[in-house]
């Protein structure tokens, strides 16, 4: 094959993959930042496409549809941001799982228990509790202390 | 058509890729990978996208180009892997970043400098900086639990790298028929205006006359190049005057969205006896 059509596969090859994962991390991740990312990335791999053929035909279609897709992906962030923050400020919470119960009615929602099993997960790393704190040895008198001692797990 | 044969290896690469990242996503519910389970599916997925890059990837051009193209597509896939993998959301953006910077570096490989610079501009230099203020502002260090799940990690995974094994199968199919004109091949640069109007029975649309006009062509009369912003700009503003006066209109109308969606209040009407008082969000 022509070294033109090589450069063009490649393109096609990497703008797919890149598609492909933006894809995957939308359908599988809670946060909505990162899925708002994934998309984001979706729309690169489609810019990729687009100028790998405008290269190809000799043509500058291929970059102008590629500064549409800029300024569309500039309002997508804006308007998705705003939903953001509004979403975050009445749930104080970035999950995306939390507005389930805007569907039709005649799907299915996720029972609670699922959810509230995902909400008691462990952290990636078990943060350390009260029985590895070091112990002082006492020196002077003991200050009067004002409630309850901390002896919950920190964070 | 493509042969079996020429199908295991990118298929046996898709699936590593897919097993490699599916290893990587969170659980479903949360419970921590052990950190072996978590090297070996950064290392099968690498595996498995480099193995396809290498395969299919040939060098294009001059070392030096394929060098560079390479590097920069490796450094997409593998902070896009990253990006969608990642336990934090700040890490992600920084990964998306750098997805980014890769891409630019492919736009300036194709012969788009333009893009290249406000895609940093806009993209790198707008949207992901946009992203992190909104982080600040609503993140929780990586320690919530939407970070540490995923909602479908083995559908999602199967959906997504069945549906780029397609775009690869159908990009395999036009490379082995590539010498024989024909409905499923690859048509030949430079011969767009040749091979089009040939074809009996084929009406001449708007869309062919617009692609062969002279403003169109990356490379003006006597063949040479045209200079890149002049060329450009020539085209945009002649070609696709419409397309920019709508694209600068949808840019407005997002702006009012945004204000609009952020700051609810409720609008004083003429007819009202006091003024009504502000919507909390």
């Amino acid at each position: 094959m022509s070294e033109s059509a090589n450069m063009l596969m490649n393109y096609l090859l990497v703008g797919g993959a890149l598609f492909a994962i933006g894809m995957l991390g939308f359908l599988a991740r809670r946060n909505m930042i990162v899925m708002f990312l994934s998309a984001e990335m979706m729309l690169q791999g489609t810019a990729l496409t687009l100028v790998g053929f405008g290269q190809y035909h000799g043509n500058w279609t291929g970059q102008v549809f590629t500064i549409v897709i800029l300024t569309v992906a500039a309002c997508e962030a804006s308007i998705a941001l705003a939903l953001i923050v509004v979403l975050y400020n009445r749930r104080s919470s970035l999950d995306i799982s939390l507005w389930n119960e805007i569907r039709e009615p005649s799907l299915e929602t996720l029972d609670a228990s699922s959810i509230a099993e995902a909400d008691q997960a462990e952290p990636v790393e078990a943060t350390p509790g009260p029985e590895s704190y070091p112990h002082l040895t006492p020196a002077g008198i003991e200050p009067s202390h004002p409630g309850q001692p901390w002896i919950e797990r920190r964070s | 058509m493509v042969s079996t044969l020429s199908l295991i290896y990118p298929t046996l690469a898709i699936a590593i890729g897919a097993v490699g990242t599916y290893l990587l996503l969170p659980l479903r519910h949360g419970e921590a990978r052990p950190g072996k389970v978590h090297l070996i599916g950064a290392v099968l997925a690498a595996l498995g996208f480099l193995g396809l890059m290498l395969g299919y990837l040939s060098l294009p051009g001059p070392l030096l180009t394929g060098l560079f193209f390479f590097t920069f597509s490796i450094l997409a896939i593998l902070g896009g892997i990253l990006t969608v993998t990642s336990r934090s959301a700040i890490d992600s953006a920084l990964w998306f970043a750098s997805v980014v910077l890769a891409t630019t570096g492919l736009f300036l490989i194709a012969g788009a400098p333009f893009l290249a610079a406000g895609t940093i501009i806009v993209y790198a230099g707008a949207i992901i900086v946009t992203f992190l203020f909104v982080i600040m502002l609503a993140q929780m260090e990586g320690k919530a639990a939407y970070d540490r799940t995923a909602r479908s990690p083995g559908t999602s995974t199967f959906t997504c790298f069945l549906l780029f094994w397609c775009l690869v199968y159908s990009l395999l199919a036009l490379r082995s028929e590539f010498t024989n004109l024909g409905v499923k091949t690859l048509l030949p640069p430079g011969q767009l205006n040749v091979f089009y109007p040939s074809r009996p029975g084929f009406p001449v649309t708007m869309v062919m006359d617009a692609a062969n006009r002279s403003t169109s062509q990356l490379t003006d009369a006597e063949g040479k190049p045209k200079p890149h912003v002049a060329g450009l700009g020539e085209t945009l503003y002649t070609d696709h005057l419409i397309t920019v006066e709508l694209v600068g209109a949808l840019l407005f109308i997002a702006l009012i969205g945004a204000v609009a969606i952020i700051n609810p209040k409720m609008p004083i009407r003429p007819g009202d006896s006091r003024p009504t008082s502000v919507v909390n969000s």
